[in-house]
């Protein structure tokens, strides 16, 4: 995704991170119970995981998480006044890629005086799922994280 | 639910169905084509922003969800 956000900087695309609360708390990194401990995990995620795209924080009640449906790991695509254009409930660079070189697509035809009427779609997209790498990171999260995952998917 | 009941099952303290399941809520989110509302967001130095103001720098700005666990 940051590698993504780089590309597509130039064509006037923003790319943010925006922080919710910890899906598998371990002893690492624990539940959210307060802002400064927020803070503390987001800072984290840019200096730890690397992640280069800016990082906003949401409030700790997770008021905007919630509103967009709260899953772990999702990624919405906004137009410049806020309307949504494309929500996935799984994040997958591959998939928000294609959706950006369609939108930037219309942004062009727009530009050429198409005229265009807006409708909505329903399509099935697919990820790679790195279970290594999954199972690395709840190791990070601490031992409480693995087993819990373990325990609710047996994985 | 009151303020203090909402954070703590928010965040919630264990990966365990009863505590994460009720947050997944992806099917009644709100639809695509329909401006939403704001909401205040911080930036990593700890200044308030909104999320119309992120938006509002780029043609698109895409935003992905997520946390460090």
């Amino acid at each position: 995704m940051d590698d993504m956000a780089g590309r597509l900087a130039e064509r006037d695309v923003g790319s943010v991170f925006l922080y919710t609360h910890e899906a598998h708390p371990g002893e690492h990194y624990p539940h959210l119970t307060s802002m400064e401990q927020k803070f503390r995990h987001a800072r984290e995620l840019r200096d730890v995981i690397g992640v280069t795209r800016p990082i906003l924080v949401d409030a700790l009640d997770g008021a905007c998480h919630r509103f967009f449906g709260s899953q772990p790991n999702m990624t919405w695509i906004f137009s410049g006044k806020g309307t949504p254009v494309y929500k996935a409930e799984w994040t997958d660079a591959q998939s928000v890629e294609n959706a950006m070189d369609y939108f930037l697509n219309v942004k062009a035809r727009r530009e050429g005086r198409e005229t265009l009427v807006a409708f909505r779609v329903e399509r099935t997209d697919y990820r790679t799922r790195d279970v290594e790498a999954f199972h690395k990171g709840l190791e990070r999260d601490g031992p409480k994280a693995v087993r819990e995952y373990r325990e609710a998917f047996g994985g | 639910m009151s303020d203090s009941d909402l954070v703590a099952k928010y965040n919630y303290d264990s990966f365990v169905p009863d505590k994460f399941r009720p947050w997944l809520n992806f099917a009644a989110s709100p639809p695509t084509g329909r401006i939403v509302g704001d909401f205040p967001l911080w930036n990593l130095d700890e200044t308030e922003t909104s999320l119309h103001a992120v938006l509002s720098g780029h043609s698109y700005t895409i935003v992905e969800f997520g946390s460090f666990t």
